[in-house]
């Protein structure tokens, strides 16, 4: 029985007058990599920054390695790596600077020369931040994140903007990570990478998680969600994940596809 | 404690590469010094009451160090950190961005202490300037006039919706306050509107309590320039702190 790491339970969140997280539930197990799909706008950031404890939910219940993160969030980041949808870095610090910096904030941080190795940035340790290429940024941050020895790593659009090649290199980065141990939560508009990285999924709509399980029985929630003539057992993720979007709906409606 | 230092270290570093900072702070102020010092020189006269032009600028100069670190270098960083949501990456981690800030804020009150050592250093090796107060009284009127300049800095960040806006704010208050105050020119030469108009800028108290403190002047003469200071202070942290609260740092 794999160890339950977190437990999102009914989950709202609310700004002002917007409903951004109505409904979320699912659970994150030890070892494994859960994708959080969904369309913009569907609260995939809004829930995971909950669970990272930087917002404090309006509504529901969420533990994080066995604590309320939002309550005892400086402890629970000893813990957890944390790559953010939008990261900035000061403008005049290098590399080895900010690693460094980084590596002052845990008790037992990993060597951050070895990830620099490791994630192909040790000839860029003396560059400034700034003139980093977006995949080299990207990677930076899953350095930081990776820091403390995370149990938990939780990253938002990783891969948003990079070109395929670096996005290949980054899912053989995080293969190589769950491997040794740690869980991954992973936010990702992207298809195909869930498709070879995850092991579950969530999928959000409108506030809500319409469907928590494995890819193959996220297969079967779909099929028996659609028209029989809409499916062939051939269909990839990506084109699953487009018979169940309610943008999808919207151009079949107005007899675009 | 590893992590403070860690912050300071970093955060020190990147004043001294923030050319703008570096130059106002440390070289702008020196520069000023031996400029004018090479015109007028040191020697005592009637006109600064038997002190000599110099060592009434010292005095003007090293408010105008406290100008550069606190109207510009501190709340640009943290206007800037903000709106770039670096303060947020720090808070996702062990350390936050109250810890972040706090050592920004002694970051640019060490940067402005080895900004008046030097001024003060070349200022008595090159000109000899008298300094005839104690260095107690001194270096509290010096801790006043960084407190309520910083608050005003701070206070920018908070009512400033973005950085363009700080910036604007913080741009215009110090140049206008570095030219008015006394800091730049010594108040003397100013025609009568314009020494009332200085009377409403807090530069302008604190080039007032720094030079009667450096002269060893009764209280009484700078007493007022105190009150001003103290509620500068007490006001800008008082609103900037309710401001802040209304922020939203995601």
């Amino acid at each position: 029985m794999r160890e339950k790491l977190a437990q999102i339970e009914r989950l709202k969140m609310r700004y002002g007058t917007v409903n951004a997280v109505t409904d979320v539930s699912f659970e994150l197990y030890e070892g494994e990599i859960l994708a959080l799909i969904g369309p913009n706008g569907s609260g995939k950031t809004s829930t995971v920054e909950c669970l990272e404890g930087l917002r404090k939910p309006t509504g529901g219940k969420i533990e994080l390695l066995g604590c309320d993160p939002h309550e005892n969030r400086r402890q629970i980041y000893k813990e957890i790596g944390i790559q953010l949808q939008e990261t900035e870095y000061p403008d005049n610090i290098r590399v080895k600077e900010l690693c460094r910096l980084f590596s002052a904030f845990y008790d037992r941080p990993v060597n951050w020369q070895a990830l620099l190795e490791q994630l192909g940035l040790s000839e860029k340790a003396n560059r400034m931040v700034k003139k980093l290429s977006g995949g080299e940024k990207q990677r930076l941050s899953i350095l930081l994140a990776l820091l403390p020895h995370p149990k938990i790593l939780i990253l938002d659009e990783l891969t948003t903007g990079l070109d395929p090649e670096v996005r290949r290199g980054m899912w053989e980065s995080l293969k190589q990570i769950r491997q040794s141990g740690t869980t991954i939560l992973l936010v990702s508009h992207y298809l195909d990478e869930v498709e070879y990285l995850a092991d579950r999924l969530v999928y959000l709509e409108s506030g809500r998680s319409r469907f928590v399980g494995s890819l193959d029985e996220f297969r079967h929630f779909v099929r028996s969600k659609v028209p029989a003539e809409d499916w062939k057992e051939s269909l990839t993720l990506e084109e699953i994940y487009l018979l169940m979007s309610p943008k999808t709906e919207t151009l079949r409606w107005e007899g675009i596809l | 404690m590893k992590k403070v230092i860690a912050i300071f270290q970093t955060e020190s570093r990147l004043f001294m590469r923030d050319f703008f900072a570096f130059f106002f702070t440390f070289a702008f102020p020196v520069f000023m010094l031996l400029l004018y010092g090479s015109i007028y020189g040191n020697e005592p006269t009637p006109y600064f009451e038997g002190q000599g032009t110099m060592d009434v600028s010292v005095p003007a100069y090293a408010a105008m160090i406290i100008g550069v670190t606190g109207l510009m270098a501190f709340p640009l960083t943290i206007s800037t950190y903000k709106e770039q949501k670096i303060y947020k990456r720090f808070d996702a981690s062990p350390v936050g961005k109250g810890m972040i800030m706090a050592v920004q804020a002694a970051v640019n009150v060490s940067m402005t202490v080895i900004g008046f050592i030097l001024l003060f250093v070349i200022g008595k090796l090159v000109y000899d300037i008298r300094i005839q107060g104690d260095w107690f009284t001194i270096a509290l009127a010096m801790l006043l006039s960084i407190a309520c300049i910083f608050s005003l800095g701070f206070f920018f960040t908070a009512l400033s919706p973005s950085t363009k806006i700080n910036n604007l704010l913080c741009y215009i208050s110090y140049f206008v306050m570095i030219f008015l105050s006394g800091a730049t020119m010594p108040k003397e030469l100013f025609p009568d509107v314009i020494i009332k108009v200085s009377k409403f800028l807090p530069l302008t108290h604190v080039v007032n309590t720094l030079q009667g403190t450096f002269r060893n002047a009764p209280v009484g003469q700078y007493r007022d320039s105190l009150v001003v200071l103290a509620a500068v202070m007490v006001f800008c942290v008082a609103a900037g702190a309710l401001l802040y609260k209304k922020k939203s740092w995601m």
